[in-house]
């Protein structure tokens, strides 16, 4: 279960992120839906625990982040389509690292990172310098890193982006299993389309704040819309 | 923070910036091919230059008349070309011939000629031709005979020579050399040829031979020629070692996009960059050992003819020497180049670093610069002359303490503000942040400074101190320690409070205590002297020197100023100067590290204070129990108390020895265990009864 309760974020005078309320269930995907510079970045990384709000709390599961940080990210998986991987590194070595980073016991991390590898179907470069995989190559094993502590929690922000259309399904395949196996995920993305495919319910964001929340059903039936890219434009109108 | 975590982080770092070929190469390449070549280089062109200029006639032009045993004297040498009137004009032969026209050759040197061959002639017509000819016309040397010379030569008299060279033109010089050595020579036979002719004892005239020789050892010599440039070399090349790593791991990740992903993992700030340092500073350190290893391979197998090797300890103190300097830089580094946004910009930010911290080094080539009082206390210059010291064996311990102290103190520093930038999310997700911010010295009206600002504030009065005492060195002792203490502790301390807006009562410790307390710190004054005078000194006895100096300033200089005054210069201004910093401000700033955190530090950093290594336990076990009475009182006034006590009866004790013998003080080298065990029970019961009173809830400690 994650929640953010009454998130605000400030940058000098800039108010990127301004009294955000959401809540994920175990099982339940949520998409973040919004333009560019709607906020969607800074909000995740907010529950992410990589940026501490101005106000607000965020509670993963029973943990409010901000008092035990190290305990929350535990329970967080983290992934951004803009994440890099080291270049320098096999994603091998990177899961074994990360794997520590978690503090996950060496053999159950041994048999997670064979399991992953096989799963997403990386055996091919699993050993090779991430340097020389494909974006493609990349995100999988990105995946494979935020996959790989099991945690309750995935937080992913725009995993699809510049990716090619077997890549970006094969990712929204992962995400649904992931799904079935009860995480709580919070996805966000610009590209309406995906939201459809896999959110059960959908937060709609524009200028930092919350324009509307719901199903995707409940959305379009508020917005006497039939999709979703059309109510979202209609909300955007209405707040100028 | 957990050491498994950091230990990972440093792991992969190190296993990742290994695998860059152009770290590897930067860290053992560059040294192990640079050093080689460059010796190589150096002294085969030096030597075929030598060889050249040693086969070489040096060409001598000779104004004057020349007299025929001189002229085969000349000749003899065999290296001389002799060129009559050569590129002289018409006018100066006629000059050079006119016995009355013969210029005096007025040495301008302020030593009065006394130092041969660097005299510097009064311009004249003569000088001025002969700098054209030497600079301009092909001639090494101008030999000029003065008209009286083929005349004095005749008559047994004193005829003159001069010879005319350029000191920057090393085929000049080795003509100079050639022509003295030939006309020393000339004049060696003629004085004995006219001794034998008076029928005079060898050696009548010359009276005595002046042999100058070289007393240093060829090792000293080439330590001198190696305490020059090795430190420079040394300090530049493992700066460089670390340079890159600190660039790859801060800017360089978060111009990759993995800071974000190590920042979501369950791993804290701290962590971070201690593991990041450490593979910094693991790369500084094997860059220095790949230069030293590679230095003295290089030294012992190559140059020929000149013995430059030192032995294994001097390499083994040089690398220590090392391991502080490459401290501070790894951690400097690391926090500037957190700021820049990707390598680029990480490159543009530590050029700059780089060349402040490298060139001052470039002062140890200068010859007779030496480690001091104050050189100990600039950074990187401080090792560097101690590591030129080291080489030629005249490292004094006193300096090396010094050396060490402000090192670790400016290392401290480095590593709390790398460990400051790397807690701030925007600075690491590419953002900026205000540097007084990062420092810790934004203004924070009505609260207490924090630890950042108690050690900054502490290396600002340090140096303050430092560098003042070097000003206040010819003033008497009384105006020293007067400025010294209201100008160097007290006054920081106020500005530092009024600047920041602190609250004045809760920085200070500016309440009443509890009498119990105050007797309780008095009685600790009045004895814990003997814990230094019967325990502390048997550890680590001060020179004879260091008492004696310090007698003198606890007496103003054996003035006659009565005891009343002294108390107040040497007791109660330093109490409250040095206690109002130490025990209010600092004890105040390093509250969050917990009681025993905070009063051990503070006690340290008033014993580091002291600047001497003999004074360093006594003064921070002094500063121990004036911490302990402060953090249970909330009171400033209890260790004011204490100090002034404490150092009152040490100037009463030096002032009337003769109340104190039944103490047994000053009769042997330390106090009687009588006295000793005496003044402990009594500093231990002063201490309980300031642990009776109950804890101050507003005090030091709380939050």
């Amino acid at each position: 279960m994650l929640q953010a309760i009454h998130l605000s974020k400030s940058f000098g005078d800039v108010q990127a992120v301004i009294d955000l309320s959401l809540a994920v269930r175990p099982g339940q995907v949520v998409g973040l839906l919004g333009p560019n510079g709607a906020g969607k970045t800074t909000t995740l990384r907010m529950l992410a625990g990589i940026l501490t709000p101005t106000s607000g709390r965020v509670l993963v599961g029973a943990v409010e982040l901000a008092r035990r940080p190290l305990e929350g990210k535990r329970r967080i998986g983290f992934l951004s389509g803009d994440t890099q991987l080291y270049q320098r590194l096999s994603p091998r070595e990177m899961l074994q690292y990360f794997g520590r980073l978690y503090e996950v016991d060496p053999p159950r991390l041994a048999r997670r990172i064979d399991e992953l590898v096989a799963e997403l179907d990386m055996t091919e470069f699993a050993s090779r310098p991430c340097g020389t995989l494909s974006s493609g190559q990349k995100q999988r094993a990105n995946i494979a890193r935020a996959f790989l502590h099991q945690p309750d929690v995935l937080i992913l922000d725009e995993p699809m982006a510049a990716l090619d259309v077997v890549t970006g399904r094969f990712i929204a395949e992962s995400i649904r299993r992931e799904r079935a196996q009860g995480r709580a995920i919070l996805f966000s993305t610009h590209v309406m389309g995906e939201a459809e495919y896999l959110c059960d319910r959908v937060t709609l964001l524009h200028r930092g704040r919350v324009v509307d929340a719901g199903t995707v059903e409940e959305l379009l039936a508020r917005s006497g819309c039939r999709n979703l890219t059309d109510a979202f434009l209609a909300h955007v109108g209405a707040a100028g | 923070m957990r050491g498994a975590i950091i230990r990972t982080i440093f792991r992969k770092e190190l296993l990742e910036t290994l695998r860059d070929r152009r770290t590897l190469l930067m860290m053992i390449g560059l040294p192990v091919v640079l050093y080689p070549m460059m010796i190589i280089a150096v002294s085969w062109f030096q030597q075929s230059q030598a060889e050249k200029r040693e086969e070489r006639s040096s060409v001598v032009a000779v104004w004057g008349d020349i007299a025929q045993p001189l002229l085969e004297a000349l000749k003899r040498s065999g290296k001389l070309t002799l060129r009559r009137w050569d590129t002289a004009d018409a006018g100066l032969q006629a000059q050079l011939r006119d016995p009355a026209s013969r210029p005096a050759p007025t040495i301008m040197a302020a030593d009065g000629g006394r130092s041969r061959g660097s005299a510097t002639e009064v311009e004249n017509p003569v000088l001025a031709a002969a700098r054209i000819a030497v600079t301009r016309r092909g001639v090494d040397a101008v030999l000029v005979l003065w008209p009286d010379l083929a005349q004095a030569l005749e008559a047994e008299g004193l005829g003159s020579v001069s010879v005319y060279y350029d000191s920057i033109q090393p085929d000049s010089q080795l003509a100079r050399e050639r022509l003295l050595d030939a006309l020393a020579r000339f004049r060696a036979a003629l004085v004995s040829a006219r001794e034998r002719e008076h029928e005079l004892a060898p050696g009548f005239a010359t009276a005595m031979n002046i042999l100058s020789r070289n007393v240093a050892s060829e090792r000293r010599r080439g330590a001198e020629i190696l305490g020059m440039l090795l430190p420079f070399i040394l300090i530049v090349m493992s700066l460089l070692g670390g340079l890159y790593p600190a660039i790859d791991l801060t800017a360089g990740e978060k111009e990759r996009g993995t800071m974000q992903t190590l920042m979501c993992a369950p791993v804290s700030a701290e962590e971070i960059i201690l593991g990041k340092f450490l593979t910094v500073w693991t790369i500084a350190l094997i860059t220095a050992l790949a230069n030293i290893v590679s230095l003295a391979a290089t030294l012992t197998r190559i140059v020929p003819g000149v013995n430059l090797s030192l032995p294994l300890s001097s390499y083994v103190l040089t690398f220590a020497m090392l391991v502080p300097v490459t401290f501070i830089t790894s951690a400097l580094f690391l926090a500037v180049a957190a700021f820049a946004r990707d390598f680029k910009d990480g490159q543009n930010f530590l050029m700059p670093v780089y060349m402040v911290l490298a060139m001052p080094a470039v002062l140890t080539m200068l010859p007779g610069v030496q480690i001091g009082a104050v050189t100990a206390f600039v950074p990187i210059v401080n090792v560097a002359l101690l590591i030129k010291a080291v080489l030629v064996s005249e490292a004094p311990a006193d300096f090396v303490f010094l050396t060490l102290l402000s090192s670790a103190a400016y290392a401290g520093l480095a590593i709390l503000l790398a460990a400051r930038v790397f807690q701030q999310e925007q600075v690491l997700l590419g953002g900026r942040q205000s540097i007084t911010y990062l420092l810790g010295l934004d203004r924070r009206p009505g609260r207490r400074p924090g630890p950042t600002l108690a050690i900054v504030s502490f290396a600002v009065i340090l140096v303050a101190v430092f560098y003042g005492s070097v000003l206040l060195q010819r003033s008497g002792t009384v105006v020293t320690v007067l400025v010294t203490e209201y100008g160097f502790f007290l006054l920081p301390t106020l500005l530092f409070v009024a600047w920041f807006g602190f609250g004045w009562r809760d920085t200070l410790s500016l309440r009443m205590p509890p009498v119990r307390a105050l007797v309780g710190s008095a009685l600790v004054g009045l004895s814990a002297w003997t814990l230094a005078a019967g325990v502390l000194i048997r550890l680590l006895p001060p020179p004879d020197s260091l008492t004696r100096a310090l007698e003198k300033l606890l007496l103003l200089d054996r003035t006659s100023v009565p005891l009343g005054v002294v108390w107040l210069v040497v007791a109660v201004t330093p109490a409250i100067c040095e206690e109002l910093y130490f025990r209010g401000f600092a004890l105040t700033g390093l509250r969050r590290l917990g009681p025993a955190g905070a009063i051990v530090i503070s006690a340290l950093l008033f014993g580091l204070a002291h600047a001497s290594i003999y004074r360093l336990l006594p003064t921070a076990v002094l500063g121990l129990l004036f911490g302990v009475a402060v953090w249970r009182t909330g009171a400033i006034a209890c260790s004011i108390l204490a100090h002034a006590l404490n150092n009152g009866l040490i100037v009463t004790m030096i002032w009337a020895p003769q109340y104190f013998e039944w103490l047994g003080v000053g009769k042997g080298t330390f106090l009687p265990w009588t006295t000793t065990a005496l003044g402990c029970a009594v500093a231990a019961l002063g201490v309980m009864l300031i642990l009776s009173v109950p804890q101050v809830r507003k005090g030091v400690g709380s939050n």
